[in-house]
């Protein structure tokens, strides 16, 4: 997906024909439509953590930080495992996606390089239950078992966010840019150099958006971690489930907007440390 | 880690051990091994390797209708999204709104929110005690709630459209971006109305982007897991529910690798095809 120019640009082109589509009132009802679909959900999640009560009413009553005052220690320890893995998560994901790109660089047509790039990808069309279930088959007992421990759970996350980190990095390896990497290599910088010098301040903004997508998809990943993890190695998407499961919805709402709250975060403070790079001129 | 593009340099690569390396150490523990062990446990009877489970898994009446479930959800949901998710581009494209701009910004950042989270959240607004309920009910002055249709087949479409619509508008708004506008207006001086320009021009030229957001929008639908969970696992028995419950509730392995498998099977048919249909197109995607 991220090969294409954002969505934004697509839609600021200005000649446009007039085509004679439904009129003012038709549109404003399309409009409408969107944003109750798919606005009003979001603000949903966020309003009900702030209500006292949010059953047989239209509107939410009594707003207040009770849930949020009275989440619980697991509550807690769920935050700390969630943030722990997403970043664990996001930084190898970077890292490998990065190397799977320029591994592979100019070869994913045919061969060996054709096989890696498919199997990297393949995790994009596994659904989540059975890569998780995979991955508990393989290492829930010796000789490697792994059953006891987070590392599973980083393992399938791994292998679930892999594809759209290599995906980012490769989409940064545009052709201009590598003339100047052979530039550098032919005036005698050794491979390590042309690597810190060049090529990673080149992809800047897709490692970027590759630890924040990275992040983001760790943090809100269900099907595979529900399905390996170790017991009090619980993710808020677990315990959310759970609580929902139970009917305890407005507590499940406070976790649920502060698991947003985190990857909003997280978005905002790669973005934002970027910007300061570049205005010290890096 | 560059190369110069003589066709000498070209044959020896100072790297090609790489990919090998990212081969068996990254990927083989990761995606390998596991979908290997996954397959082989499938396979494995009491008495050696055997077919009989998924013969047993074929004629279970039950299976059948787990399967037949999921099946008919994937239908109606991904169709449904994708009709929404065209239509709602060619909306964005064509006929820019007040606020449209942030709608599409919005619908970027929607890829990234949690699945489990929309069918919550829909509980809310549809589930009956949910806003829309009550407010129909004391707008018609109903004795009951009239709204029950969340936790099943309704509800989970429901939940899928509105998740998996957005999937198909980045594609769809990338391949009318590379529309010739010049075709249109065209088409539309020689007097073709609307329905008659987005048949006969617009789709046509608009379909890589299309085929490839639909398609890519079926194989999401058939792997979603979360909002099958929260709204489809009380009145609908559907696959990937099948899969979890076997493997964490009755710690049943190997009848749950037979389901894997076949939903594996399904899931990378589907990836294969949107991979195929999305290389071919320039601007395509991975």
């Amino acid at each position: 997906m991220d090969r294409f120019p954002p969505l934004a640009v697509l839609t600021e082109r200005s000649s446009r024909p007039r085509a004679a589509w439904p009129g003012r009132l038709g549109l404003a009802l399309a409009a409408l439509l969107g944003c109750w679909l798919f606005v009003v959900p979001v603000v949903v999640v966020a309003l009900s953590s702030l209500a006292t009560h949010w059953s047989g009413t239209i509107l939410p009553e009594g707003l207040g930080l009770q849930w949020f005052r009275r989440l619980g220690d697991s509550d807690w320890q769920a935050l700390y495992t969630s943030l722990e893995v997403g970043a664990v998560v996001a930084t190898l994901g970077t890292v490998l996606g990065i190397w799977l790109a320029l591994a592979l660089e100019g070869r994913t047509r045919r061969g060996l390089g054709a096989v890696v790039d498919t199997v990297a990808m393949l995790p994009n069309g596994v659904p989540s239950v059975v890569l998780g279930l995979a991955v508990l088959i393989a290492y829930h007992k010796p000789p490697v078992d792994l059953s006891g421990s987070s590392l599973i759970v980083i393992m399938v996350q791994l292998a679930l966010v892999l594809p759209f980190c290599y995906r980012s990095a490769a989409a940064a390896l545009r052709p201009e840019l590598k003339i100047l990497r052979e530039a550098a290599q032919s005036l005698g910088a050794p491979p390590a150099m042309v690597l810190w010098r060049v090529v990673l301040p080149q992809m800047r903004p897709a490692i970027r958006a590759s630890l924040a997508l990275g992040f983001a998809l760790s943090l809100g990943e269900l099907g595979a971690t529900l399905t390996v993890y170790p017991p009090g190695f619980a993710t808020v998407p677990i315990v959310v489930i759970g609580e929902v499961a139970r009917g305890y919805y407005l507590p499940a709402s406070a976790l649920s907007l502060l698991l947003l709250l985190l990857s909003l975060v997280a978005l905002l403070a790669i973005a934002a440390r970027d910007r300061n790079a570049d205005a010290r001129g890096r | 880690m560059s190369r110069s593009s003589s066709p000498d340099a070209r044959r020896r690569r100072p790297m090609a051990w790489q990919p090998w390396l990212l081969l068996v150490a990254v990927l083989g523990p990761l995606v390998i091994y596991p979908l290997a062990r996954l397959l082989l446990l499938s396979l494995s009877g009491p008495h050696g390797p055997t077919l009989d489970v998924y013969l047993q898994f074929f004629r279970n009446p039950d299976m059948r209708n787990v399967l037949v479930s999921t099946l008919g959800l994937l239908a109606v949901s991904a169709s449904l999204a994708a009709l929404l998710g065209v239509a709602l581009a060619s909306l964005l494209f064509f006929r820019p709104f007040p606020g449209s701009h942030l709608l599409t910004r919005f619908l970027e950042l929607f890829v990234a929110f949690p699945s489990f989270l929309v069918a919550f959240a829909l509980i809310f607004i549809y589930g009956s005690q949910g806003a829309l309920s009550i407010a129909l009910q004391q707008l018609l002055h109903l004795q009951n709630a009239p709204l029950d249709f969340l936790f099943g087949f309704g509800g989970v479409v429901l939940a899928e459209v509105v998740f998996y619509a957005p999937v198909v508008v980045r594609p769809t708004l990338a391949s009318l971006a590379l529309l010739d506008l010049r075709l249109v207006e065209a088409a539309q001086s020689l007097g073709a109305n609307r329905w008659r320009v987005a048949r006969k021009v617009v789709l046509p030229l608009a379909w890589p982007g299309i085929a490839a957001g639909t398609l890519l929008c079926f194989l999401l639908t058939l792997n979603e897991f979360g909002i099958l969970l929260v709204l489809g696992s009380a009145r609908l028995e559907t696959l990937p529910v099948a899969i979890y419950s076997a493997a964490t509730v009755d710690l049943d392995l190997p009848s749950a690798s037979v389901g894997a498998v076949v939903m594996l099977a399904m899931s990378l048919s589907l990836f294969a095809l949107y991979r195929k249909l999305s290389q071919r197109q320039p601007g395509g995607m991975h």
